[in-house]
């Protein structure tokens, strides 16, 4: 059994009052970048269309989007 | 570390020590030279303090003693129990208590060993041994009606029931009242107020029985807790949340009869039944929520005091005697509150059981200890005789192979109970990242599925037409970009014209158009290229951009004529004011072809 006494108390990597903020910022950026990518996959055609710049646009929205949305369940209560 | 010893001692001075295979024989040169007894009957649990003067007759030191209970059944109604003695300083020491069995002439007696500092020859010392016991009060009578008083009786032992004899002992017993409808009255006994005092009995032989029932008006709250369920989830982002349902019981005279709301209210009958309790949470307990299988039950109070959060739960509807409730109660309280940490080891230190009720009683309880996923190592340490299943695996948001659950369960517990157990389990920090990157890789699957969708063609004839217009949109846009591109060229020429006048470096300028016309160069190509293209298309377009073409050499010609002109000022070929009156013309032509463009480009 490990002695609590030479432990330290365990505090959260990110302090849970800046959730909220974290939430706000990373889903706007999110949500900007994911509304770029629909908007350009459906006004480019066949001929237009740049993979490169689809899947880099697409990754850039889905971190932002990913951490916001764990941000967003830690907000409002689901500790996951 | 010595603390913690302790702690771990109390640990098997608790109850249902069942497994321990102690053998133990009677020392006749113990004698009880005095005994103390005070039993609290005033609940619905009888707390049973003997304080206990130990004699040592024989010779030899005397290291511990032995602690009896007259059958199965007490043994049974007994949640815990526990010994002190005053150490050198004044102040209380635990000492260790363990079940252990001995051949006697008592059949049926219960046995635990107490273990004491040594003892020597001719010395006393004084052990506080304390007992709790649950539902050892019975109704009588057993069901009565809404106005009535709720009576219980008691059974017990007169003496202080003990392998060793006993040379004098008192008994007092506490009540709830001073209603008392009858007594055991064996001489000497003395009522004052809600106590009877029996003794003192001088010189009683081991294992002395006598009965003693005394019958009395007791209106405690007789709630107990059937099973409660208490699931501790833990979770690394800085959370611990606790949830507990309940099962409840009011286990004193059953009610007979109906049930009026009206008496109730305007009465205030029903003095045994049960209209509030108080529940203290955790200090920093926060979203608290009470609530049953059809929602929130909002008769709830909380307030915030010194030593935690005081919750007072008003349930549905008032209980009485054989009446049941369910309820749920949950809160979030700081991880940093009980969880330790240190590297990758975790330990989470937090009471077994917590407070439910003032002199609660717990028939069973099943703790649930939800850790993070992938925690491994997983070692637990109770405070006492805990029965332990197997892990098993809970899921919840984001989990792929599921959170590791740590099952337990105990029966009998009462306050004593409210004592610590740790937890201590390994968890990588890395793997917090896997919550988060879970999302991400669900939207990029996502956005992936749309970026190959609309490279699938579900069309069952090829529309030449359309076709068509989307690859001169696409050339189109193409054309657009490289005219936008060559029009900053030309500024770029602009600037470096101004530049050459002011520093007059012919070399540098040289250089500087020469990198310009190459990139020039690779734009016009690039144009013409897509100007064939939109030639092969046979649209109207392909006129516009070769009118765009026209106007570009056109351009490109003034910017010629106005370097030329800026070269030979600078050689001193020409007067100023005829360079002036040049440029002059060049911008105005240079401004009339670039507006022409303007509108073929926009017009495009």
């Amino acid at each position: 059994m490990l002695d609590v006494e030479q432990m330290t108390r365990y505090v959260s990597p990110i302090n849970p009052a800046t959730f909220p903020h974290l939430t706000v910022v990373l889903l706007g950026i999110g949500l900007f970048f994911m509304a770029w990518f629909f908007v350009y996959e459906a006004t480019s055609t066949k001929y237009t269309r740049d993979l490169y710049k689809e899947i880099l646009v697409s990754l850039v929205a889905s971190i932002f989007m990913g951490f916001g949305i764990l941000f967003l369940l830690l907000w409002v209560g689901i500790y996951v | 570390m010595e603390k913690f010893s302790i702690e771990l001692i109390v640990v098997s001075t608790l109850l249902a020590t069942c497994c321990t295979a102690n053998q133990d024989t009677v020392n006749t040169a113990i004698v009880n030279s005095n005994v103390e007894r005070k039993i609290d009957i005033s609940t619905h649990l009888a707390k049973v303090t003997n304080v206990i003067t130990l004699e040592n007759t024989g010779k030899g030191a005397v290291r511990s003693f032995l602690f009896a209970l007259e059958d199965a059944d007490a043994k049974d109604r007994l949640s815990f129990i526990g010994a002190q003695t005053k150490v050198e300083d004044g102040e209380d020491s635990n000492l260790p208590v363990s079940e252990t069995t001995v051949t006697t002439d008592a059949k049926g007696a219960k046995f635990w060993r107490i273990d004491i500092p040594a003892l020597g020859e001719g010395s006393t010392t004084t052990v506080t041994v304390e007992t709790v016991f649950t539902h050892i009060l019975r109704p009588y009578p057993a069901q009565i009606t809404q106005g009535e008083k709720q009576l219980m009786q008691y059974h017990g032992n007169l003496y202080y029931y003990s392998p060793y004899s006993t040379k004098t002992q008192t008994t007092s017993v506490q009540l709830s009242s001073s209603t008392i409808e009858s007594y055991t009255k064996t001489k000497p006994v003395s009522v004052n107020d809600k106590t009877i005092t029996y003794g003192p009995y001088e010189s009683r032989p081991a294992f002395t029985k006598g009965e003693v029932v005394i019958h009395y008006e007791n209106n405690t709250p007789f709630l107990t807790v059937t099973h409660l369920t208490r699931t501790i989830e833990v979770s690394h982002w800085g959370n611990i949340a606790v949830e507990e349902t309940f099962d409840m019981y009011h286990t004193g005279a059953k009610l007979k009869g109906p049930f009026s709301r009206y008496d109730y209210q305007r009465h205030q009958d029903g003095a045994s039944s049960i209209k509030s309790f108080k529940t203290v949470l955790p200090a920093n307990a926060k979203d608290i929520y009470y609530r049953d299988e059809i929602g929130n039950i909002s008769t709830s109070n909380l307030r915030e005091q010194d030593e935690g959060m005081e919750l007072e739960l008003r349930p549905r509807f008032p209980l009485f005697g054989g009446w049941k409730t369910h309820y749920t109660i949950g809160y979030n309280i700081p991880a940093y509150q009980y969880l330790y940490n240190s590297g990758s080891n975790y330990a989470l230190k937090m009471p077994f059981v917590d407070h439910v009720y003032d002199d609660q009683v717990i028939d069973y309880i099943t703790v649930k200890i939800i850790l993070p996923e992938g925690s491994k190592n997983i070692q637990f340490n109770p405070p006492y005789d805990v029965k332990r299943d197997a892990d098993s695996l809970h899921f919840t948001y984001l989990d792929t192979v599921g959170r590791p659950v740590v099952t337990l369960h105990k029966t009998n517990l009462v306050e004593n109970h409210i004592q610590d157990f740790q937890l201590d389990y390994t968890f990588g920090k890395v793997l917090l990242l896997q919550e988060p990157l879970l999302v991400v890789l669900a939207f990029w699957l996502l956005f992936t599925v749309v970026i190959i969708y609309v490279r699938l063609d579900f069309s069952i004839t090829k529309d030449e037409a359309s076709e068509s217009r989307m690859r001169v949109a696409g050339l189109v846009e193409e054309v657009q970009n490289v005219h936008d591109k060559r029009s900053a060229l030309y500024q770029s020429y602009d600037d470096a014209v101004d530049k050459y006048k002011a520093n007059k470096d012919t070399a540098a300028f040289t250089a500087q158009r020469k990198k310009i016309d190459a990139d020039y160069k690779a734009l016009t190509e690039q144009f013409k290229a897509l100007q064939a293209k939109l030639k092969q298309e046979g649209t109207d377009v392909a006129e516009k951009v070769a009118e765009l073409q026209r106007l570009d050499t056109q351009f490109r010609e003034q910017v010629n004529i106005a370097i030329s002109y800026a070269e030979k000022l600078i050689a001193g070929k020409i007067p100023k004011a005829q360079y002036l009156e040049a440029e002059t013309s060049t911008k105005s032509k240079k401004e009339d072809i670039l507006g022409k463009m303007e509108n073929i480009v926009t017009s495009l």
